[in-house]
């Protein structure tokens, strides 16, 4: 595949004057992990928002694999091949473990192509790898709005796995994580990385150390600073702008 | 894992029911009961239609009354051509004994013109013309009204809101349209449903059986429906519309869908009503009548088919024996709101609930548990 996994080409976002992602661009490659780092405020999540037409942008564009997404409706882009995990966890409370993985695998999209009972055996083997992988089986027919917060996260991660997108957006997937648990996400992320083109917002600068190839920082809604980790350690542009927060940890 | 998740406690519930209510006639002989209760498992069926919407896709339709009254009208059309008194108008073709009282002087006695738009009667003439279009006609002006209302992601209250102000605008509209609708008075007179030259009195044990089965074969469909992939991507759509999104379901089909299935439903108990109860009027599309249905269903469980059939029943059951009394008769309203702040309080899964409570705690006793969803056995320490 010639085409970068995304293209995202001086994308902006203006809030009645403030704007919180401005002119942010950048390409990340078929099968890439990029990390993007950035102070709080940043506008790392804002800038999801406008990849997944989750907000509308006021300028730029975003090209997944060649096809222009931008501001595309949300299920649009999300049936293009973008996955993504929200920064508070955002599952189907009601449903139990299992319900949620069903319909997250769910591949037909519209409502008579679903008038139909059970799991096809194609599922169902992508559903155990997948209960597996995110260690669920113990609390699979428990209600999802019942897990704690831990388990909450992984059964997100993998509803995306069991989307099967091409290109998953994670943001801060370990927040409020033990370290136990933080551990046990990144080698989750490992093991789907080379499958899927992977965008990861994170905080956690020993999870990051694990998993980063490429990081991106952001700073005010532009990108500051775009490289390997110990380039972008030393780089006193990212230090200064990590100076009110504390330095990069 | 819960005895009461088991699929097979559902099939065990539904069964029950559905034996009880096609035994019933065999118990009560008296056909004045016997149409009364038909009349409750017509409200019954209500109660599955609001429970598929509010419990299920979690829209609160607070103008179901509107569909339930079309589809009154639409056989009411029908069975009023076919009666009697249509047929004594000094016509060899029916009219409507109302039009004739409100035509102008010298006014044709023909449904073509006898009063202006009474040529809309005219098909109405084969009854199965007003049958199908019981349904027909929920499911197109609901199937619109939904795309209005979820393409542009109305949600919540907003939707209660602007349900509740078009059943009370049809309302006026059919008061208004007197010569057309007789008015206040509503269809009265009617004829009785014939099917196969066989006249369905309301108050035959067969005619009970037309509703019985109805209501049976309702339950179980719309049972079905929900357990198939579809009804569980339109419970996700309820818990968390921007995460179905984001997995690549289209949510407002998912909510168009429904709502227009839990319309069919409500109008197809119109006409039901209308075949066990001989009139169709426009408190149908009273205020209260609707949120009455929204009680039933809370206190018989929105979140299960059968448990909002059952409550719908059992409240009509209980005012009909109520009413019987003079003094509740005149609380029973009070007693009825009592019940329904205590329900949304204190028992949010309703007299449902009540019975899933009672089968876990009998799983427990015995040590029986179900077979989950997911066909797996789970560490029952870790699962509970
Ligand atoms: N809908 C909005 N309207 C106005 N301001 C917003 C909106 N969404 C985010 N912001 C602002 O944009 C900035 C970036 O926020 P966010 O993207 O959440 O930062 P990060 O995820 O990097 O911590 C913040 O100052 C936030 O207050
Ligand atoms: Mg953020």
């Amino acid at each position: 595949m010639a085409n970068p996994a995304l293209i995202i080409d001086g994308l902006s976002v203006d809030f009645g004057g403030f704007k919180a992602v401005d002119g942010f661009s950048t390409v990340i490659d078929d099968g890439e992990l990029r990390v993007v780092l950035g102070p709080n405020g940043a506008g790392k999540t804002t800038m999801m928002d406008l990849i997944t037409g989750n907000t509308r942008s006021t300028g730029g564009t975003v090209t997944m694999y060649g096809k222009d997404i931008t501001n595309h409706a949300e299920h649009e882009i999300a049936r293009a091949g973008l996955g993504r995990k929200f920064q508070i966890p955002s599952v189907f409370r009601d449903l139990t473990v299992f319900e949620n993985f069903e319909v997250a695998v769910t591949k037909q999209q519209g409502v008579f192509g679903n008038l139909r009972f059970g799991l096809r055996a194609s599922e169902k083997e992508k559903l155990d790898q997948i209960i597996e992988l995110t260690q669920t089986s113990d609390v699979i027919d428990k209600r999802a709005g019942d897990l704690s917060h831990g388990q909450m996260q992984w059964l997100e991660l993998g509803m995306l796995i069991a989307q099967d997108s091409r290109v998953i957006l994670l943001d801060e997937p370990t927040a409020g994580m033990t370290q136990g648990e933080t551990y046990r996400t990144s080698q989750i992320i490992k093991a789907l990385k080379g499958q899927h083109t992977i965008i990861v917002v994170e905080h956690d600068m020993a999870f990051v150390r694990e998993i980063a190839e490429k990081i991106t920082v952001m700073h005010l809604g532009k990108m500051l600073a775009e490289g390997r980790m110990d380039v972008i350690e030393n780089d006193p542009k990212v230090q200064d702008a990590y100076l009110g927060s504390g330095g990069i940890h | 894992m819960r005895l009461s998740d088991s699929p097979y406690v559902d099939v065990f519930a539904y069964g029950m029911f559905i034996a009880a209510i096609l035994l019933l006639p065999l118990v009560m002989d008296d056909p004045f009961w016997l149409n009364r209760i038909a009349k409750y498992l017509v409200f019954g069926m209500l109660g599955v239609a609001i429970a598929l919407s509010w419990g299920y896709a979690g829209i609160l339709n607070l103008g179901q009354g509107l569909f339930f009254g079309i589809g009154a009208y639409m056989v009411a059309m029908s069975l009023k051509l076919q009666s009697y008194t249509s047929l004594q108008q000094g016509s060899d073709k029916p009219v409507p004994d109302f039009m004739l009282w409100n035509a102008e002087p010298g006014a044709p006695t023909d449904l073509c013109c006898i009063v202006p738009g009474s040529w809309i009667w005219q098909p109405f003439q084969a009854q199965w013309f007003g049958m199908v279009m019981s349904v027909v006609v929920p499911v197109v002006i609901s199937y619109i009204l939904a795309t209005a209302i979820f393409r542009l992601r109305v949600s919540g209250v907003y939707v209660a809101i602007i349900t509740l102000a078009l059943v009370l605008l049809a309302r006026l509209l059919l008061i208004d349209a007197q010569p057309l609708t007789n008015g206040f008075n509503g269809l009265t007179d009617l004829g009785w449903l014939t099917v196969a030259g066989i006249e369905f009195d309301p108050y035959l044990t067969a005619t009970y059986y037309i509703i019985a089965v109805s209501l049976s074969v309702v339950l179980v469909l719309a049972r079905l429906l929900i357990s198939t992939r579809a009804g569980l991507i339109l419970q996700s759509t309820r818990d968390d519309p921007k995460r179905s999104r984001f997995l690549g379901f289209d949510v407002a089909t998912y909510q168009v869908f429904f709502f227009t299935v839990s319309a069919a439903i409500a109008g197809f108990a119109g006409m039901l009503y209308v075949i066990a109860a001989e009139f169709a009027s426009p408190s149908f599309m009273d205020l209260t009548f609707s949120i009455s249905m929204v009680v039933w269903a809370a206190v018989g469980g929105r979140s299960s088919l059968l448990g909002a059939c059952i409550g719908a029943i059992l409240i009509n059951t209980i005012e009909a024996s109520a009413s019987e009394t003079e003094l509740l008769q005149e609380s029973w309203r009070a007693v009825i709101g009592l019940i329904f702040v205590l329900v949304v309080l204190y028992l949010p899964r309703g007299l449902a609930g009540i019975g899933q409570e009672t089968v876990d705690w009998i799983g427990r006793k015995a040590g029986i548990s179900g077979r989950s969803r997911s066909g797996r056995v789970t560490n029952p320490s870790a699962a509970e």
